[in-house]
């Protein structure tokens, strides 16, 4: 599970750039909209990467939940998900 | 000759298309009334335009200000805010205002706006047709059509309003983009116009003889090049990091820059002003640096000219990809681009000709969409039934 964290922050941190993520520690509880202010092509980005990486469908992962819980989507979230796909 | 009432909020993107319209409208001999915040809707319309008021100025700094708070929110937050606390209230607070002065304009259409709800709700109420207005061509594809949850949330709150999917009229709606940005069929109610830019109004100056290199510092060099970075009147706190590594990135770049922001300290090549006539300056440019708003991307392509665009919010990634697609310009991440990725894209842009060949194409389908001329053609049809 803790490598999946890993590699998922790493992912994140690829699609950001590092230098817009110093002091800022990717944890389970790191959210995507308010602590990343992940933008859209990021966001299209970043599920390329976990499609290539874990074969996991980013797009309809979300297009399950309503605008709240993508609103609170954590990474710890996405994290469970890839763990219980892969 | 008829009758027509636009419905618009105050916002400047959503006025601007409606002053053109409006203004082909007169032209022709019919009677024109707009119905908005009285304060934003004179400085945009033209001289003695009838004006009714549906928003006070109470309310407007009162959306100002909400909007203030709305630039601090990332993410999914930005759009719940924008329904539940932006677009959903505003619609009630105009229906009165439009209530009345649907009364006493006694209109033949109204042309509403995509963000003035009231529009529709008080023109069906009155059993009155009602077409609209679409200042941006994003909602016709549907944004959220991968998330269908938020989706039905947005339909609902629609319904809840007004009973249905207001946002569209199934008599007319007004597009001011073509086929060359948006491409995907729709039905025949769907009217590509291109962007309304005849009969607009600017009423800010501007000191043209910077442009000929005579009042800057330059040395009086003529400017072969220049470049407008606006990222149109809201931007906040991002806003002013990606103002910061904008001026950096054209520190020693061979080009003139007008700026739209407020006074900082800036290079020699850079004039400074918190705000321009953009339609007026257009033809003197080579690029735009823009956030993407839809008003500014199609006046920019209706002169051919490539775009960088760093799309901030709402309508503002799909017409980024939009641009894109087009070949028309090259698009930069607004909260993390660095000075560098800013000069690299709009060295693109101005020296790479495929960029403004394929912006020039989209010039040319909008001269082909016909503009506001198109725009009222489609109107007086819908009044002749």
């Amino acid at each position: 599970m803790d490598e999946v964290l890993q590699q998922v922050a790493k992912l994140i941190t690829e699609v950001v750039g590092p230098d817009f993520l110093l002091g800022v520690e990717i944890t389970r509880d790191t959210t995507f909209s308010d602590d990343l202010g992940l933008e859209s092509i990021e966001f299209v980005a970043l599920a390329d990467k976990l499609n290539a990486h874990y074969g996991v469908d980013l797009v309809a992962f979300l297009a399950d939940m309503d605008i709240d819980e993508i609103m609170a989507m954590s990474v710890g979230r996405l994290v469970d998900h890839i763990t219980a796909r892969v | 000759m008829s009758r027509f009432l636009f419905v618009v909020p105050p916002l400047t993107g959503h006025v601007n298309p409606t002053a053109s319209v409006g203004g082909e409208l007169l032209a022709r001999g019919h009677e024109v009334a707009w119905v908005g915040h009285p304060g934003t809707l004179a400085r945009l319309l033209p001289d003695g335009a009838r004006i009714f008021p549906a928003i006070d100025d109470l309310l407007e700094a009162d959306i100002r200000a909400k909007r203030e708070r709305w630039l601090a929110l990332r993410g999914m937050a930005v759009l719940k805010f924008f329904w539940e606390e932006f677009l959903i209230p505003l619609g009630h607070a105009m229906v009165p205002g439009v209530d009345t002065a649907v009364r006493a304009f006694q209109p033949d259409v109204v042309v509403a706006d995509q963000q003035a709800l009231a529009g529709p709700l008080v023109a069906r109420n009155s059993g009155l047709p009602w077409v609209t207005s679409a200042s941006t061509s994003a909602e016709l594809v549907n944004p959220l059509r991968t998330m269908p949850k938020v989706d039905a949330w947005v339909r609902d709150l629609l319904h809840d309003f007004a009973g249905g999917d207001i946002r569209f009229s199934d008599r007319l709606v007004l597009v001011y983009s073509s086929k060359a940005l948006v491409r995907e069929e729709f039905g025949d109610e769907v009217a590509f116009v291109g962007p309304a830019l005849a009969h607009r109004v600017e009423r800010v100056g501007f000191p043209w003889e910077w442009l000929a290199g005579g009042a800057g510092p330059l040395g009086g060099v003529a400017r072969e090049r220049c470049v407008l970075v606006s990222l149109g009147t809201l931007n906040g706190p991002a806003g002013e990091r990606f103002l910061g590594q904008a001026l950096e990135a054209v520190t020693d770049l061979p080009v003139g820059v007008v700026m739209v922001a407020e006074p900082r300290p800036a290079p020699p090549n850079v004039l400074m002003l918190p705000s321009v006539p953009q339609l007026a300056l257009m033809p003197h440019l080579d690029a735009v640096v823009t956030h993407g708003g839809h008003n500014t991307v199609c006046e920019a392509l209706a002169h051919g000219l490539p775009l960088v665009v760093a799309p901030i919010r709402d309508d503002q990634p799909t017409v980024a990809a939009q641009v894109v697609a087009a070949g028309a310009g090259v698009r930069l991440t607004y909260s993390r681009a660095r000075a560098a990725d800013i000069r690299s894209a709009l060295e693109s842009v101005l020296d790479e000709p495929e960029y403004a060949a394929a912006a020039d194409n989209v010039r040319a389908s909008f001269l082909a969409a016909g503009g506001a001329a198109a725009a009222a053609d489609r109107l007086e049809k819908v009044v002749a039934g």
